[in-house]
């Protein structure tokens, strides 16, 4: 995305200040700091908080939004806490190896969080911020300028439909569905409740949940649904192909600017064997993705960071947004029973990730037989 | 009764008043936030001079996508 000219982001609209009647009459100084009756910028800006409600969204903005306000903080888009249980795993246990580690983790992944701010006021800093408009508090953040801003290179490519070849999701292409449709308030701001990844959140939205009928006699493909019921998610059957990268690296350039490098994608579609079953996730094969992860990753700032590579898959369950009604591998029984290619199989594995992927590689004899 | 009223009618003469002294105070001296940040003009001009001395946003050297 464009990043917004230097002062377009720093434009406050005067109808925010004289008719958003809930924050317009907050004088700038009780949320941002600073002084208000210096009229020099530099000195004036002393002490300011760009963006207070990151460093505490409890005082800023729970005052007045007691839920948002108290979840908040056990939320993923605050705590990132997966990316700490997964630094912990992958991580040298050597304490000095560790400390660089941590400083390469806080430069290159831990900026990434989101703040009410960065959701419902300003552009995130991936695109280098900027009000999102003139200061008004955006009741639905807008989702090309706050989600995808963000989540853009997987999910909002593959949401948009923008790579070659490839239809958009069903519910933006007829539906016109935004991000909040699915993804509500409650699920956003948290449930207060601390998780370990992305897929535990309790509250976040289920196919099932708004498609009851697909096993009455008013789904079209009820034998279909049927057959499969809790053994393979839908993904297998309605998800397109998606991105799988292979590698990343990040630095930092001459001028000290933090930079990663990746590889072109590849498009694909891979079923494995379920790595997360649960009640709410009861099947056994899911389609799975290859993450932008290497053993190399932070070599920059020191070798052998990443000796316990092998402690997770590199293979992981995904839920891609590209759902369609009909597929390559779902317009025929026979386009999945028998076909290994859309399977992972050990050989599609490279040989130093195979045994930190056992688990979610289909065995050959688990490949279901032709109809 | 009277005195009620004359204790009534000094009492509201007293809250206006002191509900008029903020009220003052704040047309005279205006935040300078909002002065500037309502400004086009006057922000163009001071980015400008912010941008000779920043440095690159986005490093030359980042590859492909994240
Ligand atoms: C209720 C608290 C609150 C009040 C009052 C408030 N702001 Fe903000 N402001 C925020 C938050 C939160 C952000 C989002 C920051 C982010 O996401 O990085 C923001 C963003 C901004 C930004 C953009 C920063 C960027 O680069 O994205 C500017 C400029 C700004 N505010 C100026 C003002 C001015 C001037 C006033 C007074 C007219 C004001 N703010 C009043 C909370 C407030
Ligand atoms: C002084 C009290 C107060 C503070 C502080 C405050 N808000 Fe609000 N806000 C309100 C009220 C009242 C409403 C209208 C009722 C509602 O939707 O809850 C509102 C509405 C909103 C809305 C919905 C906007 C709309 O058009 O309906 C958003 C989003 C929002 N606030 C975000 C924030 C964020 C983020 C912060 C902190 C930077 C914040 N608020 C700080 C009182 C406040
Ligand atoms: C990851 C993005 C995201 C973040 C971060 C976020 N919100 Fe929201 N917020 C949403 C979405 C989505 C909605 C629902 C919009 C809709 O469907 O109307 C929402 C709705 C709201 C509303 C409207 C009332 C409601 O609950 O539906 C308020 C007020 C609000 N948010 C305040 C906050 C505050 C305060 C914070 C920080 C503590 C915050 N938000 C952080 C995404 C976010
Ligand atoms: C500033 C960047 C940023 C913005 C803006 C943002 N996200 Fe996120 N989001 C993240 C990161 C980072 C995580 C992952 C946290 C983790 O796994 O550690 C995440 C996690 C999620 C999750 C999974 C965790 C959960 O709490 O359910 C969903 C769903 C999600 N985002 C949807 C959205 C939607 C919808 C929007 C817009 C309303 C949005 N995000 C805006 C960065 C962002
Ligand atoms: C039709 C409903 C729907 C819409 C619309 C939708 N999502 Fe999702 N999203 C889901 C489902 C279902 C999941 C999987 C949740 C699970 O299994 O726990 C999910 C998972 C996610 C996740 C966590 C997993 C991951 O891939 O990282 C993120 C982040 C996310 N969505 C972001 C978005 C964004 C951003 C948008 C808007 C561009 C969006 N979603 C639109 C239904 C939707
Ligand atoms: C928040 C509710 C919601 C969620 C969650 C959701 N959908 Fe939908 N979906 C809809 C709506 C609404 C439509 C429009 C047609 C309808 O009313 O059935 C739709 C349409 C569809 C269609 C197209 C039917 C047609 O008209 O061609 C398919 C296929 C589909 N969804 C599959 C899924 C799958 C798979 C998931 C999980 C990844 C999912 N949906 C998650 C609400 C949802
Ligand atoms: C074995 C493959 C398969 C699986 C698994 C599957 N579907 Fe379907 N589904 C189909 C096919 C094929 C159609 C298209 C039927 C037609 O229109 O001819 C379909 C149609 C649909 C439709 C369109 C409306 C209808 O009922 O015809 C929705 C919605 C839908 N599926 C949702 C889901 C959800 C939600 C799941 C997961 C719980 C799921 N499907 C799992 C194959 C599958
Ligand atoms: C996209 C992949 C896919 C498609 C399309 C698909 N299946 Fe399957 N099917 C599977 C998988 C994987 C299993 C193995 C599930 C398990 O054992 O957990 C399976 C299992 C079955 C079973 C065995 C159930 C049992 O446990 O004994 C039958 C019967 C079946 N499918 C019939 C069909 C028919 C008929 C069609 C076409 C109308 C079809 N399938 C389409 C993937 C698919």
């Amino acid at each position: 995305m464009e990043p917004l000219a230097p002062h377009e982001k720093l434009f406050v609209d005067t109808d925010f200040i004289e008719n958003d009647e809930n924050h317009g009459e907050i004088p700038c100084s009780e949320c941002h700091g600073g002084d208000p009756n210096d009229p020099n910028w530099e000195t004036a800006h002393k002490g300011l908080s760009k963006d207070p409600s990151y460093t505490d969204p409890e005082k800023t903005c729970g005052e007045c939004h007691d839920h948002a306000g108290e979840n908040y903080k056990n939320s993923l888009h605050y705590n990132l806490k997966p990316y700490h249980v997964l630094l912990d795993k992958r991580a040298n246990p050597d304490k000095k190896v560790r400390e660089k580690l941590n400083s390469a983790m806080d430069t290159h992944c831990l900026s990434c969080h989101s703040s009410c701010g960065q959701c419902h006021i300003s552009r995130p800093n991936s695109v280098e911020g900027g009000l999102l408009s003139g200061h008004f508090f955006q009741k639905k953040p807008l989702m090309k300028q706050t989600c995808t801003a963000c989540h853009g290179s997987r999910i909002g490519e593959e949401y948009s439909g923008s790579h070659e070849g490839l239809e958009p999701d069903i519910h933006s292409q007829k539906y016109f569905m935004k991000c909040e449709k699915c993804h509500t308030a409650e699920e956003m701001h948290g449930d207060g409740k601390i998780y370990n990844s992305r897929y535990d959140v309790e509250n976040g939205p289920m196919c099932l949940k708004c498609h009851e009928k697909i096993y009455t006699d008013k789904s079209k493909a009820r034998a279909n649904h049927s057959l499969h019921k809790d053994k393979i998610s839908c993904y297998v059957c309605h998800s397109q192909s998606y991105i799988n990268c292979y590698s990343c690296h990040v630095g930092k350039d001459k001028n000290g600017i933090s930079y990663f490098k990746t590889k072109p994608p590849a498009l694909n579609f891979k079923i494995g064997l379920n790595p997360k079953k649960s009640l709410k996730r009861p099947e056994n094969y899911v389609t799975l993705r290859h993450i932008p992860i290497d053993k190399k990753l932070f070599d920059f700032y020191v070798k052998d960071g990443l000796t316990q590579m092998n402690a997770v898959p590199t293979w992981k369950l995904t839920t891609p947004h590209n759902i369609q009604r009909i597929t390559k591998q779902n317009s025929g029984c026979n386009n999945c029973h028998g076909n290994s290619s859309i399977f992972l199989l050990d050989k599609d594995v490279s040989s130093e990730e195979k045994d930190s992927n056992r688990n979610v590689i289909v065995p050959e004899s688990m490949i279901p037989v032709k109809q | 009764m009277k005195s009620l009223r004359k204790i009534l009618l000094i009492a509201c003469l007293l809250i206006t008043g002191i509900l008029f002294i903020p009220l003052k105070g704040n047309s005279d001296n205006k935040d300078q936030c909002v002065e500037c940040h309502t400004s086009a003009k006057k922000l163009i001009q001071i980015t400008r001079e912010i941008a000779k001395t920043k440095p690159p946003a986005k490093s030359a050297e980042q590859e492909g996508v994240g």
